[in-house]
């Protein structure tokens, strides 16, 4: 690894890649010396990438930082870009990856736990090189890794529903690995090159219309694990059927990461900019779809999973506007999902845990039960439906607003149905909140609040939805610049290729 | 003269037509195929397919290993040789996915004791 002078004080990018990739392998090693270590190396590999990160950010706002692999300049090695993109995702992943890595702690009692904690760092692993990386190859392989751990995870009680579920996920999924990768094979045919800024500059000196159909592979290919409709029929049996921890993860995480990778290919790679009106139209489909889908729901899990179905067509709908303040809007709306639906997960899987059932029905009386808990479920629930002065109040405005510039006619017919889209989602949210606190249970039980070190998590959660709900502040400044590397493709092909 | 044309045409392109041609038989044991097993077969026809289409992009007929150091290798006919490196990984990938799918229809044979995927529905939207 070479930097070469590239960049100066602050950790290395790379650290935020080797060292849960490390850890993961081994960790066999370390369970022959002690097995009750082991759940607590994810905590302290993503307290490490955490810092790593946010050590980094205000590095990267001032300049990317490149990481040439193997003392090769780019193009010709691979290599990895730690713009204000990647590192904002890092920085989530290792949040979401810390705070669901402490709720495991005591979620995760039985089954092969070794197994668990390995596929949980290749995981995030795979999440963090994908928004790291440079490579369009490096790309899929990171990719593979992501999806090869989700099928396993979502497998991992072994059950009917988990074992069926992971074996749908695992088809689909391969399929459209496969046809990924025959997009890669034609760019490279085409253009000679895997690198993505080598590849942006080449497709903008023969016009973009050239690369449509590697695009239309690619796109597809990736829109499966993005679950952008028709392509999300996997989706809400296997972030159902999975224990609630990588639900979580899976829901905050995984799909997102593969919403970034179309997002990237389309606009670093391709910018067919004329192709963004059907990818509006696209959103605001997957947006109705996933909520209408989720307010006929009766197991809350589902009811989640098809929730974020609606959550991934608003995040696309933001992105596919194309203008500063919707692709701010969509990382923002981003940030708010990945809070907010884990929170509702992890809050999901301790009152499952307690009364047994995943029926929405079997959850009265919860507000009594475990009354910290159900507070975690409703602020999760009012922050996604995008109520003040949670985050999901300020994303949402954004897009709609910036939607809102858009002068045209179509815009404001797709803003009636993605608000209608919202009430459905509203409405679906507010049943459960009702239920668990206003309908009386059967016989009374005792209060049983979830153990301290799943709650601490889901304070944490609280704490960020609020703090960034009434502050967007804080985020907001880095979301800009994050949208300016994600609209400016001549400036990344600039800063990659000196 | 069309026939000896339609022959050249072959020649040039008959890893491609072949590529794609398991890449299509692969999507349609996926699509059609009712049983665990042949959809995995048909996976990993697919992913063979694919591999064949990577190799094909950099392929150069009568190429040679492109090694520099021997000098009575001329450069043009030179294989590229990063097709190779992708499909290698794409193999070991291809692998991974497939051991994965092997052991979970395993799985599922143990809790269904069928792998008929049109009886497998408990899951559903």
């Amino acid at each position: 690894m070479d930097d070469a002078g590239l960049f100066s004080g602050g950790p290395n990018p790379i650290l935020l890649v080797v060292v849960p990739l490390g850890f993961a392998f081994a960790l066999p090693l370390i369970g022959f010396v002690s097995k009750k270590i082991l759940k607590y190396i994810p905590v302290g590999v993503f307290m490490f990438n955490l810092v790593v990160a946010l050590r980094l950010l205000p590095l990267v706002l001032k300049q990317p930082i490149l990481v040439e692999i193997g003392g090769f300049s780019p193009p010709f090695c691979i290599n990895l870009v730690a713009g204000p993109v990647g590192i904002l995702f890092s920085a989530l992943i290792a949040l979401a990856g810390l705070l669901v890595a402490v709720y495991t702690l005591v979620y995760i009692k039985e089954g092969p736990e070794e197994k668990y904690h390995i596929l949980y760092l290749l995981l995030l692993t795979a999440a963090t090189g994908v928004v790291l990386t440079g490579d369009i190859f490096n790309l899929f392989v990171f990719f593979e890794i992501l999806c090869i751990s989700s099928y396993t995870l979502v497998a991992y009680v072994g059950n009917r529903a988990g074992i069926e579920s992971s074996v749908k996920y695992l088809i689909q999924g391969a399929v459209g690995s496969s046809l990924l990768l025959i997009g890669i094979g034609l760019l490279y045919g085409l253009f000679g090159t895997l690198n993505m800024a080598d590849l942006a500059r080449q497709i903008v000196s023969v016009g973009s219309s050239s690369a449509f159909i590697p695009m239309a592979f690619m796109i597809t290919g990736l829109g499966i694990e993005a679950a952008i409709f028709p392509l999300n029929s996997w989706l809400p049996d296997a972030h159902s059927s999975a224990p609630s921890s990588v639900s979580a993860i899976l829901s905050g995480i995984a799909i997102e990461v593969g919403l970034y990778a179309v997002v990237r290919i389309l606009f670093t790679l391709f910018g067919l900019s004329s192709f963004f009106l059907f990818f509006v139209f696209l959103g605001v489909l997957t947006l109705l779809i996933g909520e209408m889908c989720a307010f006929s729901q009766n197991n809350i899990k589902r009811m989640l999973a098809y929730s974020s179905i609606g959550q991934i067509g608003l995040i696309l709908f933001a992105f596919a506007i194309a203008t500063a303040y919707a692709v701010t809007g969509g990382l923002f709306q981003m940030i708010s999902h990945t809070l907010g639906k884990g929170l509702l997960f992890l809050a999901a899987g301790y009152m499952i845990v307690r009364s047994g059932s995943m029926e929405i029905s079997s959850l009265k009386g919860m507000g009594k039960r475990m009354p910290l808990t159900a507070l975690a479920f409703t602020i999760g629930a009012f922050s996604l439906v995008g109520l003040p002065p949670f985050i999901g109040f300020p994303s949402k405005f954004l897009i709609i607003r910036s939607a809102l510039a858009e002068e045209a006619l179509i815009f404001n017919i797709l803003i009636g149905l993605i608000l209608l889209g919202t009430v459905i989602e509203g409405a679906y949210f507010f049943r459960v909140v009702q239920v668990i606190y206003f309908q009386k249970e059967n016989e009374h039980q005792k209060r049983h609040e979830a153990p301290v070190a799943a709650l601490i998590p889901m304070f944490l959660f609280m704490i960020a939805i609020v703090a960034i709900g009434i502050y967007p502040k804080l985020v907001t400044g880095i979301l800009d610049s994050a949208a300016s590397e994600l609209l400016d493709r001549v400036d990344y092909i600039r800063s990659v290729i000196q | 003269m069309v026939f000896s044309q339609v022959i050249h045409f072959l020649q040039n392109h008959i890893y491609y037509i072949g590529a794609f041609g398991l890449i299509f038989i692969g999507l349609l044991i996926i699509l059609v195929k009712h049983n665990l097993i042949k959809v995995i077969i048909g996976l990993s026809i697919l992913e063979t397919g694919v591999n064949l289409f990577l190799i094909a992009v950099g392929y150069i007929s009568n190429g040679t290993a492109p090694i520099f150091s021997n000098p009575s290798v001329e450069t043009q006919r030179m294989v590229d040789p990063v097709p190779q490196a992708l499909v290698l990984t794409a193999i070991v990938i291809g692998v991974a996915v497939l051991a994965l799918a092997l052991s979970l229809a395993i799985r599922l044979y143990q809790h269904y004791g069928i792998l008929d995927l049109r009886q497998i529905r408990e899951q559903k939207w």
